[in-house]
């Protein structure tokens, strides 16, 4: 006890330097960028400084781009494009990879058509996707849907294959049923697996989200970043790629933490392994 | 104990032979009419080099596979299927990561519907028995190797098996921890009186732990030698007559 709590209190000053070290570098970039700008260094055209895209900032929050459409809304747009595009991928791609995955016949039948669809780049599908479904909100959901699931249902089949043979033995000398079995024993097993592609997923749903909402919207951030090249505003674009980042960094700490509670035996104990 | 039949052996072993898959029957060939008894409350050891089949037997023994021929009795009925009487320790415990030291043990329990209050008892009372106080909430990965095969062992123990059946439980384990698991196994067979069959390459181990040593020879898996011992427990592993039976079982497995 004691000495757990005394490692974890050292374990806390590492990381309150490592936020420091990281802030500072930060600090120093932008400082360097300002006076790079400010001294003629570099086109303040091109390179807007910090100052100006402070300012850029507050009027995108307040008055919007184009004017009407604030910050607020193009976020939002874009995470419930992708919330809705990942939760369908997810909610598809994790039954039938545990259905694939149990069967070493459907495993070798499904193999080609994965493959194949995985190796489509989803952006080159975006003509077709326009042509089939308009271009409305449900082809673009459906692009991210597209993008998502190929890589949740190939993580998902190869944790059910990887299940430990062991577990099995194990459950069955213990006489388990085959829904206890698969409840029990298959589905926590490849969990962790799962929950890798789902990470893996979210950052394919960010790549595409932008390709997606460059055509046929004004709302949404890669909307927003297209808008700002027809009016030759480099400051706006930045801000919007800075909206993406923060959006994109938020999701993956909720995903982390989803994990931690999800799978306690999985994660952050690392330091107790002997 | 009551044996049914003509049959007084807890295990009887007859003539069995595993054919495996291989572009040689003779590489395939992991068995060749084995035959041997294990009596009640008896504990066994198939001792033999690294692919000599003794793990394919305890497999064939536990039901998790067929034999090509021959049977496995158990109280004078055939094996056809792993079951709750028959316990497994596996060689690298595979306990379930997910679930924490005492949910491990109360996993069969669990599945067979036996009512929570008693579950937990009895998982408490095996806590006790392993010696794992204090350690019951940890997950398999907080816990050192000697402590996963404690928890391996209360969870085999947890349905009341009449066999528990050991695929080298110690074998991937320091040794200092392994001659204290060897002793705390004898201590657990004495409380529980279990019939044991235990499998290991260590000819030390064998002759600490048994009544009854089964040499097998490889290629293919046969028995070359039936040995019962009367060292009495505990043994002393410098001994003479220790050091003795230990010459005779190497000369057996080459």
């Amino acid at each position: 006890m004691k000495l757990s709590s005394k490692r974890s209190s050292r374990f806390l000053g590492t990381r309150v330097l490592n936020v420091l070290i990281r802030l500072m570098t930060v600090i120093i970039l932008l400082f360097f960028w300002e006076f790079s700008v400010r001294l003629g260094w570099i086109s303040s055209f091109e390179f807007p400084p910090p100052s100006r895209l402070m300012e850029t900032l507050i009027m995108l929050i307040t008055d919007g781009f184009p004017r009407g459409i604030t910050a607020w809304i193009h976020v939002l747009a874009t995470v419930m494009r992708i919330l809705q595009g990942y939760a369908l991928a997810t909610v598809m791609a994790i039954p039938m990879g545990i259905l694939i995955g149990r069967s070493k016949i459907l495993v070798r039948a499904s193999n080609p058509v994965i493959t194949f669809a995985r190796s489509v780049a989803t952006i080159s599908l975006l003509p077709l996707a326009v042509a089939w479904f308009g271009v409305g909100e449900f082809a673009r959901v459906l692009l991210i849907t597209y993008g998502c699931f190929w890589i949740i249902l190939t993580n998902t089949i190869d944790g059910v294959q990887q299940v430990d043979p062991d577990y099995h033995r194990a459950a069955q000398m213990m006489g388990t049923s085959p829904s206890q079995l698969f409840f029990r024993v298959i589905l926590p097993a490849s969990l962790p697996r799962i929950f890798s592609g789902m990470k893996v997923a979210l950052g394919m749903a960010f790549l595409v989200i932008v390709a997606v909402e460059m055509i046929g919207t004004i709302q949404g951030l890669g909307a927003l970043i297209q808008q700002s090249r027809t009016f030759f505003r480099s400051d706006i674009a930045m801000v919007g790629m800075l909206f993406m980042g923060i959006f994109g960094y938020f999701l993956s700490i909720v995903l982390d933490w989803l994990e931690r509670i999800l799978l306690p035996w999985s994660k952050g104990l690392e330091e107790v392994e002997r | 104990m009551t044996n049914s039949n003509n049959n007084k052996h807890k295990i009887s072993i007859i003539n069995v032979t595993k054919q495996f898959d291989a572009e040689t029957i003779e590489r395939g060939l992991a068995l060749k009419d084995i035959s041997f008894n294990v009596e009640s409350n008896e504990f066994v050891t198939i001792v033999g080099r690294s692919g000599c089949g003794k793990t394919t037997l305890l497999n064939i023994i536990a039901g998790f596979l067929k034999p090509t021929s021959g049977t496995i009795l158990k109280d004078g009925d055939p094996i056809r299927a792993p079951g709750p009487d028959r316990g497994m320790v596996f060689q690298h415990a595979s306990l379930f990561p997910w679930l924490t030291a005492i949910k491990n043990i109360e996993f069969g329990p669990k599945n067979q519907g036996i009512p929570k209050e008693k579950r937990i008892k009895l998982a408490n009372e095996l806590i006790k028995l392993v010696r794992l106080e204090g350690s019951e909430n940890k997950y398999p990965r907080e816990l050192s190797g000697g402590m996963r095969q404690r928890v391996a062992i209360a969870r085999a123990l947890a349905l009341d098996p009449d066999i528990l059946l050991m695929d080298e439980p110690f074998g991937a384990l320091d040794e200092l921890t392994r001659s204290e698991m060897q002793s705390e196994l004898l201590r657990i067979w004495e409380a529980r009186k279990k019939t044991v069959i235990f499998v290991t390459h260590s000819i030390f181990e064998a002759i600490y732990l048994s009544d009854r040593i089964i040499v097998l020879s490889p290629h293919p898996g046969q028995v070359s030698k039936n040995i019962k011992i009367d060292i009495p427990r505990p043994r002393n592993r410098s001994s003479q007559p220790f050091l003795e039976l230990y010459e005779d079982i190497h000369e057996a497995i080459f």
